[in-house]
């Protein structure tokens, strides 16, 4: 056992829930575990009570409300992958999920857990701020909705309270020009860099184009030139190749062991490219 | 709020058909319930931080690794361990196969890699060689360079006899 020390509760309503965050200033909500657990394991977090939202209610739904989907923050990766929903509205997420590590954690982890944890290797955050998400809370001073671009804001960093707990983020399906890439060492391994990239295709253009990268920068961010050059213009082959090299003089990436800045910057430029291309099919 | 945080609290769940119950600590992982409160030790701890999949198990038919789900959180649920495999001393097919494969040498990761394909097979009972690589890919061996483990989970699948969820009455 390496875990240290904490009380656990597992309420039965949201108010509840939100109440027992609010309570301790150490209290940490627990949903799917499986970025938590880690953390636990090798004492990098040490919480005070763990909030378990298994049993709250309404947290576990997908609901189609027409131009967008509203996803519970409680629904795992694996009911992600197995959506008929999400496989016709937001083949994106459809496309991702199998990125995620492995079988054994999308049985577990949550959309909720991986976006209110904001790790800028994780697919999710990557991909609801190109889709240009919603996320929404909830804490003792009441309900509140945060846009993605307001919503990550540094590695492992949300502006997410903390006593406030995530029940639903909210995802356009009107972006249907998308893709998305990454590269990992192996599949399922975290990966070393990641680019979604969405739009609205409307007579031969891309309109409102959002590109993001992962992974490779440390935190999860927007590539703003890249998208100038995509919006409103003709999509072709010259306009991926002149987004590649846009995306890779936008970036400082970060360098690792698992490979060096200049590495990173030639991975996202290679991704960001072959993401336009896609978009250019989809369009 | 109706109930209060605890730091110990009473847990109950099904392993394998039979019911456990016990007064663990909040921190105790489902890995050490299974191992110590309801002494199954067939499941094994490589990492306990989830990389090396040795101690997945299915959690209601679903994989899960047992040293990332606290033994609290599987209140109620019905758990099945490597040792619901087997017949007394008669292999099921799946673990036959790993047998005659050589689909293991040390045997640490063994019951990890089992319970992960008995799940693949459970959900799909023709998958495909890549299925079967990206299904294992989430579990470590440091003996067999995989390409045996992935054989026998195609030889299981041959012969088309997996038992599925036949224990838990």
């Amino acid at each position: 056992m390496k875990p240290p020390k904490f009380r656990y509760v597992a309420p039965r309503t949201l108010d509840d829930a939100v109440a027992h965050l609010a309570s301790d200033l150490d209290a940490k909500v627990l949903s799917g575990g499986q970025s938590l657990m880690p953390l636990l394991a090798m004492r990098l977090a040490a919480p005070s009570v763990l909030v378990d939202l298994q049993h709250v209610p309404g947290l576990g739904n997908i609901e189609d409300e027409g131009t967008s989907l509203l996803i519970g923050a409680r629904v795992t990766h694996r009911e992600i992958e197995r959506s008929a929903v999400i496989a016709e509205r937001l083949p994106i997420l459809s496309s991702a999920v199998v990125h995620i590590a492995h079988p054994q954690i999308r049985s577990r982890g949550t959309l909720g857990g991986s976006t209110a944890h904001a790790d800028p290797s994780g697919e999710w955050p990557t991909i609801l701020l190109a889709l240009g998400a919603t996320m929404h809370a909830v804490s003792p001073r009441g309900r509140r909705t945060i846009e993605a671009d307001e919503f990550f804001v540094g590695p492992f960093t949300s502006t997410l309270a903390e006593d406030e707990i995530l029940t639903h983020v909210s995802v356009p399906a009107t972006r249907t020009a998308w893709s998305f890439q990454e590269a990992a060492v192996k599949k399922g391994d975290y990966g070393l860099a990641l680019v979604a990239a969405t739009g609205i295709p409307r007579d031969g253009v891309l309109l409102d184009p959002r590109v993001a990268v992962g992974a490779a920068v440390g935190s999860v961010r927007r590539l703003a030139e890249v998208e100038r050059l995509l919006a409103e213009v003709p999509m072709t082959d010259v306009t991926a190749d002149e987004a590649a090299v846009a995306a890779a003089a936008s970036i400082d990436p970060i360098s690792d062991i698992h490979g060096n800045s200049e590495y990173r910057r030639k991975l996202v430029a290679s991704l960001v490219r072959r993401a336009v291309r896609e978009l250019r099919n989809g369009a | 709020m109706s109930i209060t945080p605890e730091e110990r609290l009473d847990v109950s769940m099904t392993i394998n058909g039979r019911r456990y119950r016990a007064t663990v600590e909040a921190r105790r992982t489902l890995a050490d319930f299974i191992r110590e409160d309801a002494q199954l030790p067939g499941t094994k701890l490589g990492c306990e931080h989830g990389v090396c999949g040795a101690c997945t198990v299915l959690l209601d038919d679903l994989p899960a690794r047992s040293c990332l789900t606290l033994a609290v959180q599987a209140e109620g649920r019905h758990i099945r361990t490597v040792e619901s495999l087997a017949d007394g001393h008669e292999l099921n097919p799946l673990q036959r196969a790993f047998r005659e494969q050589h689909g293991l040498q040390c045997g640490f990761c063994t019951a990890g890699f089992l319970m992960t394909a008995t799940a693949l097979l459970e959900e799909n009972a023709s998958p495909s060689r890549e299925d079967i690589v990206e299904t294992v890919a989430g579990s470590l061996c440091r003996c067999t360079g995989y390409q045996t483990i992935v054989s026998a989970i195609e030889q299981a699948v041959a012969e088309g006899q997996i038992d599925t969820k036949g224990d838990d009455q």
